[in-house]
């Protein structure tokens, strides 16, 4: 600033006062307002500030903006509050006068005014400006501060996202992404027309957690993850772990079902090679059950599907796949609504018996009858024990069935007892009834109740419930024999009939199953080979095997009288079937007996029950 | 209370910002009408907040000032606020155009303000970060980028132990903050007390609640023992005026209506 070519001020800067008056501003500033600057440094720029203005002040005619400039300055050195303002005025007003002789000459006293009024107006407008310099700044900070602050919160939620449809363990897509992904295939918008679902899950993973712990657990999961991450097929969407050992396959414009198997198939096949775990090789099989459908179906019922598809897998003994059957679905669920309705069923007094004639076969007469269960369903009407009694033993209300049919039997067959006395009652026994303590305590109580003679009631008991001869079973039979209740084998020679066990039970007879009475097939014939036996043949050996052993033979299944008469060839005692009669409600027994009674009534007190009273 | 890693940052501009405000407590237009409504309640209790801010920023300078001289270079501003005039890297770079700063705010304007102001400035970055983080903090790849920490750093905590309640345990934090720096590594803090002015300061500290940092005031024997460790540098703690002032003339007539205890310590 001192390169100004004014002559006439050179003098006057260096006046005595100028110097004081910097050290006055700079201090008045200072006091003013803090900027970070050491005092040396504050001392330099009001010394060049001063000495702009002092010049100024000198120079005849004031050149235009000087005093703006300055005033600018002062606000662009940092020096931009009020107070700086005015520090600066009054100590230019009390101090620049003096030192410059502004009373001897009255053109400086009017220019230092004018600089005056024109500092003023600069600083205020340079602070102006600063403050609204100041005020973008900040603004474009929040507004940047904002932006950043919501692009952070989208990467943290796709973040979250990743970690809310992926699975963590093997990184594959978690059943939520699984379920989305099926339900924008089975939107409108996509253009695919069928998909498939392929439901897995490893055969005996417990095991596997169990045996080798959950590490090596995790790994087989992992490598499982991979290998089926791994198969190839335009058709595959997604691969999905759905929970602990279960994945599942998406697959996407299927034509029929054949194309979502195919690559179960595969599927299956990649999960059979052994997997090695820490070196030690594990064998592993898996399940898959399939469900493949249009478009329109919901994915949650394809979803339920191939999950019902791979129970059916597994019940069918795993390292398989089944296909989702509308069909075995339907009657599943039908088996299962009935067995639901069973309990109530039981409680409200449906479940009845029917009884079917047991004969003679050398004279033809009514020996016994055998009951069975009948249900009579309000919707579905009467049903035959066929078609409700797996489902009984399998959620174990067999035992309480069997006890109220049993004790319904023994009260009937009490009644018989008046009009023919002697007449016995066969009631089934199930496995599980006896293989439940008590069962000789409670068929007691039943006797006593009903008043039916113990020798009157006949169990019967599959080979398969005595195959195995646990304790509760041999004692249950031999608590039963000690009442004099007789126990015969039913369905003899179709299942794994243990001759041991026969040999060591405390057997009354033997029920032939109709499969046995009925004509076989024709032979085989090998040349040179041993002549097969005959039907007969047969029929006497079992006949004669069990009179051997001191038991009441009776043949089922038999339809004709041709049948009858063959069968009494054979020596066989009794016979049942539609020849002498279908299982019918205890009324129409109670009139053929009467029936039978009033056609030959001679015979009437002699006619022999099939069991002699006093066997063995 | 923690949030979790992923969670960003909240920018609510309807609450008071202690950045923006000191801003304006010292003269500057980066705050918005929210903020001068707290700053001017704040002044209601304490009229002369402006000149107590005003020495708390004149310490920082004088602190920097002082361990540029004990030749260190690089410097981490924890709490660093608003940019103004007179940042610690002008200061620093007028030594050393090679001194290196790396900025540190929890206020996520403050931190993008400060990146505006520092772009293209090689040697400097503003982090959003929290002093409650110091691992957080300190492995930053930014931190890392710009700060060779087998040299002395010059830690700045200057008014921001203070947002740091007693269950967040200051002391620990700041131990473990400068355990990772090199020998010859100075701290400086300037801490808020209300032990010489108990009412007005009270209410400040008080209003302070309003805010997104609200204050901690300590006593000077608690804010001796942040600086626990560490070699603590002539005057030792004292009222902010009274650290190494460039004249007597700057101490004033009361420097303990200042409010501040102020120190530098350096590790061993």
């Amino acid at each position: 600033m001192n390169d100004r070519p004014d002559a006439d001020g050179i003098d006057d800067r260096h006046r005595p006062g100028v110097e004081e008056f910097v050290t006055a501003w700079a201090t008045a500033l200072h006091r003013a307002h803090y900027v970070p600057i050491t005092a040396e440094q504050r001392h330099r720029i009001v010394s060049a500030l001063a000495e702009r203005l002092v010049t100024a002040v000198l120079t005849d005619p004031v050149r235009p903006g000087d005093g703006q400039r300055i005033g600018t300055d002062l606000v662009a050195a940092g020096f931009g509050s009020p107070e700086a303002l005015g520090g600066t005025i009054a100590v230019i007003g009390a101090r620049l006068p003096a030192a410059l002789g502004v009373a001897a000459d009255p053109t400086r006293a009017t220019r230092l005014n004018g600089l005056l009024a024109d500092l003023a107006a600069g600083f205020a407008s340079a602070a102006h400006d600063r403050s609204l310099r100041e005020q973008d700044a900040v603004r474009l900070a929040a507004l940047d501060a904002r932006t950043q602050a919501e692009e952070a919160l989208r990467v943290s939620e796709a973040r979250f996202r990743r970690f809310a449809t992926h699975d963590q363990l093997t990184g594959l897509p978690n059943l939520t992404r699984f379920t989305e992904e099926l339900g924008r295939l089975c939107s409108a918008a996509v253009p695919v027309d069928r998909v498939g679902v392929c439901c897995l899950d490893v055969d005996d993973f417990a095991a596997v957690n169990d045996v080798l712990g959950h590490r090596v657990g995790d790994l087989l999961l992992r490598e499982i993850a991979h290998r089926l991450a791994a198969l190839t097929d335009p058709r595959i969407g997604l691969v999905a772990r759905l929970d602990s050992d279960r994945f599942a396959i998406l697959v996407r414009g299927t034509t029929c079902a054949e194309d979502a198997i195919k690559i179960a198939d595969r599927a299956l096949a990649t999960l059979a090679a052994p997997f090695r775990v820490n070196g030690t090789e594990v064998p592993l099989t898996a399940s898959a059950g399939v469900a493949e459908g249009a478009v329109a179906d919901d994915g949650a019922t394809l979803m339920r599907d191939s999950e019902i598809a791979l129970h059916w897998a597994k019940a069918d003994g795993k390292g398989t796949l089944r296909r989702f059957d509308q069909d075995r679905s339907a009657a599943d669920a039908a088996r299962y609504r009935l067995s639901a309705a069973m309990p109530a069923a039981l409680h409200r007094g449906e479940f009845t018996a029917a009884y079917q004639p047991i004969a003679a076969l050398r004279s033809g007469r009514l020996a016994g009858v055998e009951a069975l269960a009948r249900w009579r369903h309000p919707q579905l009407g009467l049903l035959t024990a066929a078609r409700f009694i797996d489902l009984a033993e399998h959620t174990g209300l067999v035992v309480a069935l069997g006890r109220h049919l049993l004790e319904q039997a023994c009260r009937q067959a009490s009644r018989w007892q008046r009009i023919q006395p002697g007449l016995y009652v066969s009631v089934n026994v199930s496995v599980r009834q006896l293989r439940r303590n008590g069962l000789a305590g409670e068929v007691a109580q039943i006797l006593d109740r009903t008043g039916l003679p113990p020798h009157l009631l006949q169990l019967e008991v599959t080979e398969q419930a005595v195959i195995d001869l646990t304790g509760v079973v041999t004692e249950s039979l031999a608590a039963l024999m000690a009442l004099g209740v007789r126990i015969v084998i039913d369905d003899f020679g179709i299942g794994y009939a243990n001759l041991a066990n026969l040999r060591s039970l405390p057997l009354h007879g033997l029920k032939l199953d109709a499969s046995l009475t009925r004509p076989a097939a024709q032979p085989v014939r090998q040349p040179g080979a041993r002549r097969p036996g005959t039907d007969d043949d047969f029929l006497r050996t079992v006949v004669s095997l069990g009179h051997r052993l001191g038991l009441v033979v009776t043949a089922e299944g038999i339809e004709t009288a041709q049948q009858a008469h063959r069968l009494a060839a054979t020596g066989c005692d009794n016979g049942q079937g539609w020849h002498f009669g279908r299982p019918v409600p205890p009324d129409e027994i109670t009139a053929s007996i009467v029936a039978q009674r009033d056609r030959d009534p001679v015979s009437r007190d002699t006619a022999l029950p099939a069991f002699p009273a006093q066997q063995r | 209370m923690e949030r979790p890693e992923w969670a960003p940052a909240d920018v609510d501009l309807s609450r008071p910002s202690v950045a923006r405000a000191y801003d304006y407590w010292l003269g500057g237009s980066h705050n918005f009408e929210v903020d001068r409504e707290f700053a001017r309640q704040a002044m209601a209790a304490v009229p002369d907040l402006r000149l107590v801010a005003r020495a708390n920023r004149e310490f920082l300078h004088r602190a920097v000032r002082f361990m540029l001289d004990q030749g260190v270079r690089q410097f981490l501003d924890i709490g660093s606020g608003i940019p103004t005039v007179g940042n610690v890297h002008e200061i620093a770079q007028q030594v050393d155009p090679d001194a290196r700063v790396v900025y540190v705010d929890i206020d996520p304007v403050a931190v993008t303000h400060s990146t505006h102001i520092l772009a293209g400035q090689p040697n400097a970055v503003a982090l959003l970060e929290d002093l409650r983080h110091p691992e957080a903090i300190l492995e930053h790849p930014e931190t890392r980028r710009l700060l060779d920490l087998d040299r002395p750093v010059g830690l700045l905590l200057v008014s921001v132990v203070h947002a740091v309640p007693d269950h967040d345990d200051p002391y620990g934090l700041i131990k473990r903050l400068w355990t990772a720096l090199a020998p010859g590594s100075c701290v400086a803090i300037s801490h808020v007390t209300t032990d010489s002015r108990p009412d007005e300061m009270g209410e400040g500290t008080r209003l302070s609640g309003r805010t997104n940092t609200p204050v901690t005031a300590r006593t000077r024997a608690q804010v001796e023992d942040l600086f626990a460790g560490l070699d603590l540098v002539e005057p030792g703690v004292v009222w902010s005026p009274l650290w190494r002032p460039e004249s007597p003339a700057e101490v004033g007539d009361h420097p303990e209506r200042m409010s501040f205890y102020v120190g530098v310590g350096r590790r061993r």
